[in-house]
């Protein structure tokens, strides 16, 4: 037995060999992108935090639900709050609110059932208030009696009846609340600076009529209630396009819905007035100023097919009659506006593809005028806008305008004085799907191979030596390129690639990543540049409000093409570097898709898409799939599981048999499914343990893992099942599990992990219990015993269908499990991927409470450590630590570091050339990329190797060699003359 | 190339390199001649003047008879067999203290413990061709058997630190690199 001191320090020798990522390696080997989201009209503005201070932020609250604040300068992220855990889930309708009250240094927030409000320069909550209805509409009410603060007025639908509340900007205090006392549909709130107007819908969806209810701002008591009618053109909320705001003659517009008049409602008054819209319009969208003490003017928006035009009006305080103050010329391709104040002074920023235009609201006269020198090649194309424009001390009429633009490249563009000053690519986010590929080789290289391969080797041989000679002709260019590539080797600096294609190094470091995100687009990123995009493409249209929803993704990397299908049916082809689109079908012209299977036909390898219900239609028999396809199935899906075979039949056509059913039982349902990895690997098929004998891994790639819950029981039964016969192989039931909380299962190799929340019962104290979040680790070894291959012995080849017969017929996997505790939950588990899968495995896991990615190495995992006692001599050979129950997420494992990662929805991972390394990419909302060596870089050199000393040491050896030469060959022939004594 | 050619005299390194100073032998083996100034350099070394002293005492002694010297010669030559096991313990010793890791120290210790032995085997009728007469033969073969066995005594002393070093692949986990991973038949793809 060793003394504890000596087991002790083996402990520590022992520690998982997984550095931390080492200060200058941040940045070069890894890339982040912090997004935020497409940033909305409604909730995106330019606000002063500090009283004070001239400086403003650019605030936003994107449609995926994160609220942020970004420097208008530089177009950094300040800070960010994700307000919506359910991510990428764009709720229909209810998008979120914020606003600022003018010189406050808070902005308050509504999202769902919550208000919330946060300290403007640093993003720290102020309060956070869940109520039980959903918030229609949020205002900053600017005066109250209470000097210098302002408070907040939320409206809520509770259940069909308007319900208003004020809270208080200090801490969220209800300071009256208002109900309706009839059911309508609660519109919006609006507040001048006497009188607060709820608006809500009254009667029918066939015939809605405006509802405005005129509240006291001190007491909440209803003062007044008005009816508007609208000739039937409200046929829902949405109908009723603006409800203005702050100003000091808040209005109400709606249009009929042909779009051809405009009708506007000074809110406190009856009348109606109605403004003709320029035929062909096909939106209308209404610009006012929130400030109370702006103008009351307003601009109307008309966009048509091919350009957009607008009006302004202004409204008199006195009479309330609206006029039309002057117009804006039609302009062609795609505009947006902008409205800005300082003090009583509004001006309208126009923004479209060629210039940025400044009028003031009183006159038509162009207060400035930029033409745009976009940046990018690509021309911007405006959604919308906000503008914060500065009027030059000392000039009359000098002015400065930055307006940050939403453009239909889902890009979020700063522009200022007419240039680019930023670009954010917000769209990035809202990430559904991703793939690596290789960077494409040139096809004539590819084709020459091929054509190698064909021939007979004689002249295949002859050909290369032609091709080789040939290629001397890059001879000069290449050495050319010997200096600089031997001072950045020494000096650590990247080689710019040439003419800013990327080109393949020889780590295999350098790939593309192709990204599909919820909006439609795709993406492809240039990883070995730090994650540069290279195009993106709007390649499906997706209507707002819904998302696009990819069901598979493969890359061939021979035409350096890559397939994307949808669930609709639509299904894409383009080229990885260029993101040029080869085919397309758009949605709905095949019938929809639960699935998507990359299968191996005769015809080479494609993407089977899998019909509803599992459903696969008859194959011609060159492109049916060899192997067996596993489904969801079933009138109910979610419940059965089947696989589907091809038999060859000898004619043209093949068509589906299901070879197996796998049925959950009642009351159980899929939560989650996980397979091994395609590029799994498996470098050793044994374990050696520390006495030198081997326990033989069970390794079957028709593994697949299931986990099921039972919400009744609260209950997780794990499966493992054979893919190819549908064969139980183990099965374990956990108790006491949170069903409502995410599941997660993950495979490799020999063994799986699932982790859920869950209360265990200890077993040898039942009074105690122990509850968090847990993972439980399974390895699957052929026997329990050491030295034995199990019933199948020394077999070539092994058959699901066909067992052995003896002792068991099946031959079952031994299965060794361990239970762990984690210090913090978990989700999209990934497992390292390395070339020959020598390297240990990392398990890579968001860490959705601390914002990072983390990586649990293996050893840490295993199932087999020595539980209650200290490892053995020979087990602690074997690499084994003692159990301990809980799983510390040690600041070291976290490869993302200080990086603040938002909202990452999956992991994914690839092999590079090198052993040593695996490459990660995760995506969700932000997008991050780094490598990770979970053996350490045993393969190349690192960073912190000094070539300088290595290349100095030698160079001064050789000088030395130099120098001393002579000196003694002198000595030499001085010994030779010397004469014999 | 004029053809007056005046003869000099030859330079002195000409004549030094024609007539070069005699070599100063360094081999000890060959004795210098009596009275050559060297010799009393050379036999300045202890083990010449012993070897010099024992040829003098000896001179004196008659000879031994031909059974004497046999029996002398058998002594000599068990002294010469038992060698090898003499040194044994402590190289047991050093290996055992070397541990089982394989550094420069262990591995040359066992290459010489492999290198020793197996030398020895060859070099089994060199050791004894000086002891070796007509009429004692058969006693010396004995003694040659009790050296190959004690030499392969310490083969096995060399045997037994590689075995400890787990040189030799004798366990299940030697081979694991030369068996294969089953194959399946049958593949399956999932589409969930």
């Amino acid at each position: 037995m060793l003394p504890p001191q000596l087991s002790a320090l083996l402990l520590l020798a022992l520690s998982p060999a997984v550095g931390a990522v080492f200060q200058d390696e941040v940045g070069h080997l890894d890339y982040h992108y912090e997004l935020l989201g497409l940033p909305q009209r409604e909730t995106t503005f330019f606000h002063r935090p500090r009283r004070d201070d001239k400086a403003s932020l650019l605030y936003t609250l994107t449609d995926i639900g994160v609220l942020g604040a970004v420097n208008p300068g530089n177009g950094a992220v300040v800070w960010r709050q994700l307000l919506n855990d359910t991510s990428t889930t764009q709720s229909a309708g209810g998008l979120g609110l914020l606003r600022a009250g003018e010189g406050e240094n808070w902005i308050a927030s509504a999202l769902g059932k919550s208000v919330h409000a946060w300290d403007a320069v640093s993003g720290r909550n102020k309060f956070w208030l869940d109520f039980p209805s959903e918030v229609k509409d949020l205002e900053i009410m600017e005066l109250t009696e209470e000097n210098r603060r302002k408070d907040v007025l939320v409206l809520f639908d509770d259940d069909k009846v308007p319900v208003l509340r004020r809270l208080s900007g200090n801490d969220g205090s209800v300071v009256w609340e208002f109900r309706d006392t009839t059911r309508d549909t609660a519109l919006q709130v609006s507040t001048n600076v006497e009188r607060v107007f709820v608006i809500s819908l009254r009667g029918t969806p066939a015939a809605y009529n405006l509802k405005v209810t005129v509240i006291d701002t001190l007491t909440g008591r209803r003062m007044d209630e008005l009816v508007i009618g609208t000739k039937t053109d409200v046929h829902s909320a949405n109908h009723v396009m603006f409800v203005g705001a702050n100003s000091a003659a808040p209005i109400v517009a709606w249009t009929d819905a042909a779009l051809t008049t405009l009708r506007v409602n000074v809110l406190g008054t009856k009348t109606r007035q109605e403004f003709p819209l320029a035929p062909g319009t096909v939106a209308v969208e209404i610009h006012a100023p929130r400030l109370i003490q702006s103008d009351p003017h307003f601009l109307v928006h008309s966009r048509t097919a091919t350009g957009n035009r607008a009006d302004v009006y202004h409204v008199d305080l006195k009479t309330n009659a609206i006029t039309k103050a002057y117009e804006l010329p039609l302009l062609p391709g795609p505009g947006a506006f902008s409205t800005s104040s300082s003090g009583a002074n509004v001006y309208f920023t126009r923004i479209t593809g060629e210039e940025l235009t400044l009028q003031a609201s009183t006159s038509h006269g162009i207060l400035g005028r930029w033409p745009i020198k976009a940046g990018e090649s690509t021309p911007l194309h405006p959604v919308h806008a906000v503008a914060e424009v500065i009027k030059k001390a000392g000039s009359t009429d000098s002015y400065a305008v930055r307006a940050a633009a939403v453009t239909d490249a889902d890009d979020w563009v700063l522009i200022r004085n007419g240039e680019t000053a930023w670009s954010r690519p917000e769209g990035m986010t809202g990430a559904v799907a991703a793939a690596f590929a290789e960077i494409p080789e040139s096809e004539d290289l590819a084709r020459t191979l091929e054509l190698e391969a064909h021939s007979n080797p004689l002249e295949a041989y002859m050909h290369r030596v032609r091709r080789h000679i040939r290629d001397l002709q890059h001879m000069p260019a290449w050495l050319n390129g010997i200096p600089s590539r031997l001072m950045s080797s020494i000096l650590g600096t990247e080689i710019a690639a040439k003419d800013g294609q990327p080109a393949r190094d020889s780590f295999g470091f350098h790939k593309l990543v192709i990204l599909a995100t919820a909006r439609g687009r795709l993406y492809g990123l240039d990883i070995g540049n730090h994650g540069r995009v290279l195009w993106s493409k709007r390649v499906v249209d997706i209507p707002k409000g819904q998302k696009w929803d990819v069901k598979g993704m493969h890359v061939d990397e021979s035409r350096g093409q890559v397939t994307v299908r949808g669930a609709a049916g639509e299904h894409v082809v383009v080229k990885t570097d260029t993101g040029d689109i080869i085919s397309k079908t758009p949605p709905g012209s095949t019938p929809p898709v639960q699935g998507a299977a990359l299968v191996d036909s005769l015809a080479g390898q494609w993407l089977l898409p899998i019909g509803l219900n599992g459903h696969i239609d008859d194959l011609p028999a060159h492109s049916a799939p060899k192997q067996v396809v596993v489904v969801r199935g079933g009138p109910d899906e979610g419940v059965e599981l089947k696989g589907v075979a091809f038999p060859a039949n000898g004619q043209s056509s093949s068509s589906a048999l299901t070879t197996w059913t796998f049925s959950l039982p009642k009351g159980q349902r899929t939560v989650s499914i996980a397979t091994r990895p395609t590029h799994d690997v498996v470098a050793s098929i044994g374990r050696v343990l520390g006495d030198r004998r081997v326990k033989y891994k069970y390794l079957n790639p028709n593994t697949l893992v299931l986990a099921a819950a039972d919400d009744a029981a609260s209950t997780l039964t794990v499966y493992l099942l054979d893919a190819v016969s549908g064969q139980i192989l183990s099965s374990t039931t956990h108790e006491g599990v949170d069903t409502g909380k995410p599941v997660e299962c993950a495979m490799a190799e020999n063994w799986f992990l699932c982790t859920f929340f869950g209360q265990y019962t200890l077993r040898e104290n039942p009074t105690q219990s122990l509850r968090g979040y847990q993972v439980v680790v399974s390895d699957l070894y052929e026997t329990e015993e050491p030295n034995d291959r199990g019933p199948l012995g020394d077999a070539a080849n092994f058959s699901s269908v066909d067992p052995i017969r003896s002792p068991t017929g099946v031959a079952l996997p031994s299965v060794v499990s361990q239970a762990y505790v984690l210090a913090a939950p978990i989700s999209a588990l990934q497992v390292t991927q390395t070339r020959q899968g020598i390297s240990a495995r990392q398990v890579l896991a968001y860490l959705p409470e601390a914002h990072g990615i983390v990586g649990i190495p293996r050893i840490l995992l295993d199932p087999r450590r020595p539980v209650g006692r200290d490892p053995t001599a020979a087990e602690i050979e074997e690499g084994l630590i003692k159990y301990s129950p809980v799983i510390e997420m040690d600041p070291k494992f976290v490869i993302t570091h200080e990086r603040d990662v938002l909202g990452v929805k999956k992991i994914i991972t690839a092999p590079s050339i090198v052993e040593s390394t695996s490459l990660v990419f995760a995506y969700g909302i932000d997008v991050f990329g780094t490598r990770v060596a979970p053996s350490m870089l045993f393969d190349i050199l690192g960073k912190g190797f000094n070539k300088v000393a290595l290349i100095g040491t030698v160079l001064a050896i050789m000088a030395g060699v130099v120098a001393l030469s002579p000196m003694v060959r002198k000595k030499q022939i001085d010994m030779r003359w010397k004469a014999p004594m | 190339m004029s053809e007056l050619i005046i003869p000099r005299p030859l330079p002195n390194w000409v004549s030094e390199l024609n007539k070069p100073p005699a070599v100063r032998t360094k081999n000890a083996g060959i004795v210098d001649p009596p009275g050559y100034p060297s010799s009393q350099v050379v036999s300045s070394g202890s083990k010449k003047r012993d070897a010099a002293k024992d040829t003098k005492a000896a001179q004196p002694r008659k000879a031994p008879t031909g059974e004497e010297m046999d029996k002398l010669k058998l002594k000599k030559a068990w002294e010469v067999a038992l060698g090898p096991i003499k040194g044994l313990p402590m190289t047991a010793i050093m290996m055992y203290m070397s541990g089982n890791s394989l550094q420069i120290f262990s591995i040359m210790m066992v290459f010489m413990a492999f290198k020793n032995p197996i030398i020895g085997i060859l070099a089994t009728n060199q050791a004894f061709e000086r002891f070796e007469t007509e009429t004692n033969r058969d006693k010396i073969f004995q003694v040659k058997a009790a050296y190959v066995l004690m030499q392969l005594v310490a083969l096995g002393l060399g045997i037994w630190k590689v075995n400890s070093m787990g040189l030799f692949p004798t366990t299940r986990s030697d081979w694991l690199a030369w068996e294969l991973q089953r194959e399946p038949l049958e593949f399956a793809v999932p589409a969930l």
